[in-house]
């Protein structure tokens, strides 16, 4: 039965750790390979027992898919290539390719530098890992294998991310990983065609929100800097160089312009770099509005935003710092998670006396834009990832409403199978094709037409042929085989006799065929032979043989049944 | 100069500059689809529903983003979405909503209205099904009862599309445990449960009154305004803090009269709102009483904005008033663009943050604003 089977890994039903196990059509993909940074032990790993049981992954695992760098979509990458094992090609667009081992060795630094863990992979590992990655290009059909091909759509979120569709035959899977319905300043839209996927896989973490506006976010984000600023306080915004950075540059260009403001904005020199480096890179992943403004300049030339230096770390007046992202694990991360002492080396404590405002610009997909990606792509059925069923009860029913499309939310570690009808094309040949019409009657859409012909497969071709044709092909000699039947009826009279009774009634009943009598007795209809025969032992019986080739197989079945019924009394 | 044509000018761009200066919180969402009614459920969730006439309509049970819940840290709040707790299909509009107090129940009217509908919060998941209807027992064209609820043990179910057929009903056994037994046939346009004995009704054409449901009908009353202009139609709420008069009466020309409880037969004042034009569709006039400040009110159902007032010191007939703040969010943050602009369908304060008012439109938009009060900053 062909079927598509879908299982997201991992234990228990927390969010995060994304890693889904997709079999398609004999294929098996892993989409995503995410860590849960909520857990400091095995927990942050999804499970890959589930895998490991039936033997090694790189003979199991055709490949693997990673959407975009975010941790909880990447962070396991290296244990499981490098520990676990794997040895086959995994997918990822470039800008994820050049972030993701940016992003692993923070995360590795901080874990086993500054928290001493241990069963962590090294720097090593990351680098050998990437060796394994094949970057691939947006709307770009790769073929993994001869069968198995995959292409990549844009999904905003981040820069570089991406929605997957996977395709075997006439049967795919599109993974949405992360992404967002609405452009915002540096990143478009997410966008697909109208591929109409068997199965339409998203992340529903938060399908049951409705997002406040984005304008609002701004809004709330130019307040706080503003009142902060007007008292003649310091601002300081750690923010990941590849990502909202740009965004928030604009936003803050753009306002200090309009309220003719002079306190100065700095930015992380490091950072500009970076970001300045990946931003040239990348153009063709962000926003109409930066491409045209990049060509115009330089990406980080701004009026009123400069690189820092820590000689101002200690200048009066207000003051505005784009930092960097905050790591879990550091000075940062700790103030935005609430803390308000922090023990720094030295056992000195610092008190924190700043006010802390964590604003949250990341875009997902709420409910409505969930609904807008299943709208645009048109799959036959929708999974829903990590969201617990209980609570996503409501927005099933929607989506099964609006669409009329089965919609599954398997809960971690939980198999969800799908029947599947894959249709496989067959060309027939059109002297077979000119043989049928010529029978007389027309194709009717309604009534099916039994065909005989020879099914001939070939290099992943299919074919119909006329029997002749595939024995010349294949150079194969035709065999005919005949039937013979015995029908006995009650009798006395002579064979001849009985033979010219037969021949009188097959003539008057079977009037639409041809019914011969032949000299030697024998009575014909078509190419079926009746003949009379005495029979050895009882002359009062009669034995009729019946004789027919295979083709002629229905009327052969039919002819034996009406004689079986014996013969009409003679008048 | 009317301020509305002065503010037209502005772009969304400017507007979001100026709000900066004019809320302290603003939130704005988009819903799936209109509504006309916003319900509180407890003092951080709210009811949704919609009104379209030819399509499924969802029902919405929403949790107010967490930092407008929390009383210190918001910063550390970064959470600023609704969260959709329940949800559930009407297959007809909703009109009104109303939730039947410390039960999961609600009820919902609309037309036709010939029925009412009770509806259940599911505890094991996030469903709202329909659990059973009360009837109606009368259907006329266009006109739908408005609903209000007397919460008790027995919940009561008070209803009415004319003064002649106000009824409770008894939400468990569907008794009827009080009718008005009148004959007036006044269209009803407002009904609000005061206490477990005494309900307010507001017609369209302004006559008002408070009923003691243990007597035989002989409400308190104020006849209304009078003939006036043809085709304008009222509503009223009752409420307010504070020592001044607590019963508000909105028309539909933008006319807001004030009285008092103690004497409704004389109206304490009566002044012409500065609307630009009357309201186009005055089923949605609103007027609410502000519950965490004294003597302010808001109206809205006229166009895209909000209007508050402080009625402190009205007196009198015919004076001009000015709003003390206009909300007009709805109008710049419209993506649309096209016209007619939106209209404001509903809104509601917040039952315990004092200026924070929850504000819906024809477009579909939900806002959470906590306006700045301009006189107290001087």
């Amino acid at each position: 039965m062909p079927e598509i089977r879908v299982t997201p890994l991992g234990a228990g039903q927390d969010v995060g750790r994304s890693c889904i196990l997709v079999s398609i059509a004999g294929k098996n993909v892993m989409l995503d390979c995410g860590m849960h940074m909520g857990f400091s032990d095995d927990r942050r790993f999804p499970d890959f027992s589930y895998i490991t049981r039936s033997g090694r992954l790189t003979d199991f695992l055709d490949c693997v898919i990673i959407s975009h760098f975010h941790l909880d979509h990447c962070g396991a990458l290296p244990y499981f290539s490098e520990m676990v094992g794997y040895d086959g090609p995994i997918y990822m667009t470039q800008p994820t390719q050049a972030i993701c081992p940016i992003l692993l060795e923070d995360y590795r630094k901080i874990a086993v530098d500054k928290k001493g863990e241990a069963n962590f992979f090294t720097s090593q590992m990351i680098k050998d890992c990437m060796k394994k990655v094949v970057a691939v290009h947006l709307h770009q059909t790769v073929q993994v294998d001869d069968e198995l091909e995959i292409k990549a759509y844009y999904a905003g979120h981040v820069l570089g991310a991406a929605m997957f569709q996977i395709k075997v035959g006439s049967e795919s899977v599109v993974y949405t990983g992360d992404y967002n319905m609405t452009p915002d300043r540096h990143l478009g839209a997410a966008w697909i065609d109208k591929c109409r996927p068997n199965l339409l896989i998203t992340e529903s973490t938060y399908a049951t929100t409705i997002r406040d506006s984005k304008r609002c976010r701004e809004r709330d984000f130019l307040k706080k800097v503003h009142e902060t600023v007007e008292r003649g306080g310091k601002v300081l915004i750690p923010v990941f160089a590849l990502g909202r950075a740009q965004e928030l540059c604009i936003l803050l260009e753009t306002f200090w312009e309009r309220m003719d403001l002079k306190a100065p904005i700095y930015f992380s020199t490091g950072l500009t770099e970076k970001a300045n480096h990946y931003y040239k890179l990348f153009i063709p992943w962000t926003n109409q509005k930066i491409r045209k403004t990049f060509v115009q300049r330089n990406m980080f030339e701004f009026k009123h935003i400069k690189a820092f230096d820590r000689a101002f770390a200690d200048s009066p007046g207000p003051m505005v710092i784009m930092p960097g992202y905050c790591v879990q694990g550091t000075v940062g991360h700790k103030i935005l998670s609430g803390q308000r002492k922090l023990e720094m080396e030295g056992r000195q404590v610092l008190e924190v006396k700043m006010q802390v405002e964590y604003m949250s610009f990341s875009a997902h997909a709420d409910a409505k834009g969930i609904m807008q990606l299943v709208g645009q792509a048109e799959p036959e059925n929708v999974l829903l990832v990590h969201g617990e069923a209980k609570k996503m009860e409501f927005l099933k029913q929607k989506i099964e409403q609006e669409f009329r499309v089965s919609c599954y939310m398997p809960a971690n570690g939980e198999t969800v199978t799908l029947p599947t009808s894959p249709s496989i094309p067959v060309g027939i040949s059109l002297g077979l094709l000119k043989r049928e019409m010529a029978q007389g009657l027309l194709p009717d859409a309604k009534k099916p037409r039994l065909l005989h012909g020879t099914l001939i497969m070939k290099d992943s071709n299919f074919r119909l042929v006329s029997s002749e044709q595939a024995l010349k092909e294949l150079g194969l000699a035709e065999h005919q085989l005949r039937f013979t039947c015995r029908v006995h009826l009650h009798d006395t009279r002579k064979e001849q006799e009985m033979a010219m009774r037969v021949y009188s009634h097959l003539k008057s009943v079977l009037k639409d065929h041809c019914v011969q009598h032949l000299p030697d007795g024998s009575v014909t209809v078509e190419s079926i032979l009746v003949q009379a025969a005495a029979h050895s032992e009882d002359p009062g019986t009669k034995v009729l043989l019946v004789s027919w080739t295979y083709q002629d197989e229905e009327l052969g079945s039919y002819l034996t049944s009406l004689l079986k019924k014996g013969l009409p009394q003679a008048s | 100069m009317v301020p509305e044509a002065a503010v037209a000018m502005e772009s969304t761009e400017d507007w979001l500059v100026e709000s900066l200066r004019l809320y302290q919180d603003f939130h704005a969402f988009d819903l799936s689809g209109a509504t006309r009614v916003l319900e509180w459920i407890g003092d951080k969730g709210i009811l949704v529903a919609g009104y379209e006439s030819l399509k499924k309509n969802e029902i919405l049970h929403l949790i107010l983003p967490l930092r407008l819940s929390v009383k210190e840290n918001q910063g550390l709040f970064p959470e600023r979405d609704f969260k959709v707790q329940h949800g559930g299909f009407s297959d007809r509009s909703v009109f009104d909503l109303k939730h039947v107090p410390d039960t999961r129940l609600l009820v919902t009217s609309g037309p036709p209205g010939c029925y009412l509908q009770v509806w259940q919060l599911a505890e094991d998941s996030d469903v709202i099904r329909a659990v059973s209807t009360i009837d109606v027992h009368e259907s006329e064209g266009r006109l739908w009862p408005r609903v209000a609820v007397f919460p008790s043990v027995a919940p009561g179910i008070l209803h009415g599309t004319r003064l002649s057929s106000l009824k409770v009903v008894d939400l468990d056994s569907q008794k009827t445990t009080y009718t008005s037994g009148v004959s007036d046939d006044d269209v009803l346009s407002s009904l609000q449960v005061l206490n477990t004995d005494t309900f307010a009704f507001c017609c369209s054409s302004g006559r008002l009154g408070l009923v003691d449901t243990r007597q035989k009908w002989a409400p308190l009353e104020n006849l209304g305004p009078g003939p006036g202009s043809a085709g304008r139609r009222w509503c009223a709420e009752a409420g307010g803090r504070g020592p001044g008069p607590s019963i508000a009466r909105l028309g539909s020309d933008g006319q807001l009269c004030l009285l008092d409880l103690r004497d409704l037969c004389q109206p304490v004042s009566s002044v012409q709102c500065p609307v630009s034009m009357p309201s186009p569709e005055p089923e949605l006039l609103r007027v609410t009483w502000a519950p965490g400040l004294d003597n302010c009110l808001a109206i809205s159902g006229f166009d895209g904005t909000v209007q508050v007032y402080d009625v402190t010191s009205w007196a009198g007939v015919g004076h001009q008033v000015e709003p003390l703040f206009t909300h007009r969010g709805h109008i710049f943050l419209d993506d649309s663009g096209m016209a007619p602009a939106p209209l404001v369908t509903t809104h509601t304060w917040h039952p315990c943050k004092p200026r924070t008012v929850l504000s819906a439109a024809s477009d579909a938009s939900l806002h959470v604003w906590d306006w700045v009060d301009p006189c107290a900053s001087r």
